[in-house]
């Protein structure tokens, strides 16, 4: 007789259960509705993002912007944001591989699967300077479409906004004609920025770099990367390669940079042996930042270098 | 404009370490670029583990013989022989059909012996947050059960998964349904229907033949066999800390064991269940390399056998003829096991482990007159070197301090040295 009531009792309370899981399902898709739930892997597509989407777009950045996007976790939490999102911003070409597509699997949401509108991704957009790791022996880090680390363009960034504006607009139409006013506004503000900040800058600067995550700089100040502190990619400085570089560069003028996370022993060598100037920058905006972020963040950069 | 020669010292040291450790160099792969074009990933992970047994303790932790030894199926040996090993290598092929499924398959290999770990398919595509595995996997139950060799923190897997589960942890053949709550708070409830063939939890002997027209206990019995739960949770913590818990279950309708002792055969024939949690704590501290980060994970497993045992003679002895039955009994087995672990990376590219773990803290084995054995532990420390990122080297030193049936202490000490490297794609690494 127990026995039968526990039944009882357990069929009514999985008929709850069911019942509650089934009603928060229905509940699911009107509550996404009302805005585009925007989850961006950088801090930097999080920004176009907010600038394009305003007030029509809820955006969360998954990378914190002063780490290295290529080291992280498919953390429990990115699968919780990815779950509910509406639309995933990837740079793309290799960044994110360690990572994304475990958390994008265990997010169990088909509008951001690979190949479905809702997934966007950048380095797709744009055509990809070649990576260094590409040359050389495969070291097990080889990007095989190109330099991902194009958030140091803002010239590509520009182009990236107009296809990102076309895409939020096919997910949702009533918005599209602003979504694309606010992109062309945001890609003619970062080519003016990128402009004026290269005319202040004096001519033919030498850099040396710690990745290849600042090649792009080329692209639009008045700059020449003439070496990379890591003597291969992933790879941390080593005595000997810092020794031939300042052998290589000896006599000359220039400048070293590298990201805020990576250690700066390398570009100290540099400074005391080359006597050049050596700077850790930030390689993307805050986790919040809209369009002004970045663009603040290319005046960090621009200002590391002897100005006119 | 330059661009970076690779260094020779690294180059060089990675082709000594290669040649250090056997198997390693067997063979070079790189998954051709043109394969990504119809969606296959493929990956090699190669491995070489020089062993050396320090000192000898007890072979095996008191009452944890039975059902353990006894896995069939398993042609290979996990213990490693004094010298060189190959390890455990894996050929992983992955590929997607659309964005409707992801197969998987994993083959692991020794020296000797090739075998199906994993191959299964995964949806992509069902609504409401539902995901359906099926195929044969490592269940996702615990923490490290679902995690390949090449990921864990220490050379060995833990007792409490070898001794509860078997040697491959709980791996089946069977269907997984799991459902991601759309919460901010991480929350994934699964079940899984499985055929139920692991030795520690299902073991399966199937219908044994009659004798003398005396009929054994142990009968045919389909599958599944055993269903499993589990829940995890993952709440946010910000950019620095990521936690995950679970709590995990499951139910196997058929425990089955025979052993063959010298003139009768021992039956047992039951079902058997477990529960537990476990939890992972990661700390990451922005720095290059992993300098500064921290990783503590440790998982509590108990497990409880309930059977009844028939002996019957197939040869006659002092106790009676061909087919004579004796020491018919029901009884339990309660026993559990915990372990835990902490990583720090002390300096970038290099980290140092600990691990502390107990088996049987309930150690009640109710076979005979039924008996109470004591705990064994296992103490390991470890230090990892990634030269590169697929490459890693590590050093282990554990000390067994397992009890005998008989209630005595030895103490045994294990160096081990291994090198694993992954060659071809790499996939994605999960929490």
């Amino acid at each position: 007789m127990s026995y039968r009531k526990t039944r009882i009792r357990m069929t009514r309370t999985l008929a709850t259960l069911a019942s509650v899981v089934l009603l928060g399902l229905l509940l699911l898709p009107s509550q996404a509705a009302a805005g585009l739930n925007i989850v961006a892997t950088t801090s930097t597509l999080g920004a176009l993002a907010r600038e394009i989407g305003g007030d029509e777009a809820e955006v969360r950045v998954l990378a914190p912007p002063d780490r290295d996007a290529h080291d992280l976790d498919a953390r429990p939490s990115f699968m919780a944001a990815l779950r509910r999102a509406d639309m995933l911003l990837e740079i793309g070409a290799g960044l994110e591989e360690g990572w994304l597509p475990a958390a994008q699997r265990g997010a169990r949401n088909r509008a951001i699967n690979s190949g479905q509108p809702g997934h966007f991704r950048a380095a797709d957009m744009i055509e990809l300077r070649r990576s260094i790791t590409m040359d050389g022996p495969n070291m097990g880090h080889v990007h095989e479409e190109g330099n991902p680390h194009f958030n140091a363009d803002p010239l590509r960034l520009a182009d990236i906004a107009l296809a990102l504006a076309e895409r939020m607009g096919d997910l949702r139409p009533d918005h599209a004609t602003t979504f694309t006013e606010r992109a062309e506004r945001a890609a003619e503000r970062l080519r003016d920025h990128a402009e004026t900040l290269a005319e202040q800058v004096q001519p033919n600067q030498r850099i040396v770099v710690y990745h290849e995550d600042l090649d792009y700089l080329e692209e639009w100040l008045p700059v020449e990367i003439v070496g990379y502190l890591e003597p291969a990619p992933g790879i941390p400085p080593t005595a000997r390669h810092l020794r031939s570089l300042v052998s290589d560069l000896e006599g000359t003028e220039g400048t070293v940079l590298h990201a805020a996370f990576q250690p700066a022993r390398g570009a100290e060598f540099l400074e005391r042996n080359l006597g050049w100037a050596s700077h850790p920058v930030p390689l993307d905006p805050p986790a919040d930042s809209s369009l002004e972020g970045y663009l603040e963040l290319m005046a960090t950069w621009a200002e590391t270098l002897p100005q006119r | 404009m330059p661009r970076t020669p690779y260094a020779r010292p690294v180059l060089a040291g990675l082709t000594a370490l290669t040649l250090a450790a056997p198997g390693a160099a067997a063979a070079q792969w790189t998954a051709g670029g043109d394969n990504s074009s119809w969606g296959l990933d493929a990956s090699l992970i190669l491995e070489g583990v020089y062993y050396n047994e320090l000192s000898h303790g007890n072979d095996s932790p008191a009452g944890f013989d039975d059902g353990h030894d006894h896995g069939h199926g398993h042609g290979d040996d996990h213990g490693f022989d004094d010298g060189f090993n190959l390890g455990h290598s894996e050929i992983k092929l992955d590929a997607q059909l659309g964005d409707l499924f992801d197969g998987v398959l994993t083959l692991g290999f020794d020296d000797s012996d090739i075998e199906v770990e994993e191959a299964y398919l995964t949806t992509r595509a069902l609504p409401g947050g539902f995901q359906i595995k099926a195929g044969k996997f490592l269940s996702d139950i615990g923490y490290i059960n679902s995690r390949h060799g090449h990921e864990w923190d220490f050379v060995n897997r833990p007792l409490v998964n070898e001794y509860l589960f078997g040697d491959h942890g709980l791996q089946e053949t069977g269907v997984q349904a799991t459902w991601l709550a759309p919460t901010a708070t991480y929350t994934q409830l699964g079940v899984e229907l499985l055929q139920g063939e692991t030795s520690g939890i299902a073991n399966y002997e199937g219908g044994q033949s009659a004798l003398n027209g005396q009929e054994r206990i142990l009968r045919d019995r389909s599958g599944p066999r055993l269903v499993t739960a589990f829940a995890k949770f993952g709440p946010d913590l910000g950019p620095d800390h990521a936690a995950q818990f679970g709590v995990s279950g499951g139910y196997a309708r058929s425990y089955q064991v025979t052993d063959e002792h010298s003139t009768r055969f021992e039956d047992w024939d039951g079902s058997a269940w477990f529960a537990g949690v476990d939890a992972v704590y990661k700390y990451s501290s922005g720095r290059a390399y992993g300098h500064g980060d921290w990783r503590l994970q440790g998982e509590y497993f108990y497990r409880e056998i309930d059977v009844d045992r028939r002996d019957v003679n197939f040869e006659a002895d002092g106790n009676g003829p061909v087919g004579f039955v004796r020491n018919e009994q029901s009884f339990k087995n309660q026993q559990d096991g915990i372990y835990v672990q902490g990583v720090y990376g002390f300096a970038p590219r290099w980290e140092a482990g600990l691990r502390a773990e107990a088996l049987g803290l309930s150690n009640d084995v109710g076979r005979g007159d039924g008996e109470t054995f004591g705990t064994s532990y296992r103490h390991t420390a470890q230090v990892t070197f990634r030269p590169v990122e697929p490459v890693f080297l590590r050093a282990q030193l554990s000390q067994n301090d397992f009890v005998d049936d008989h209630g005595d202490r030895d103490r045994g000490l294990e160096f081990m040295l291994q090198l694993n490297v992954a060659l071809g794609a790499h996939g994605a690494h999960r929490f």
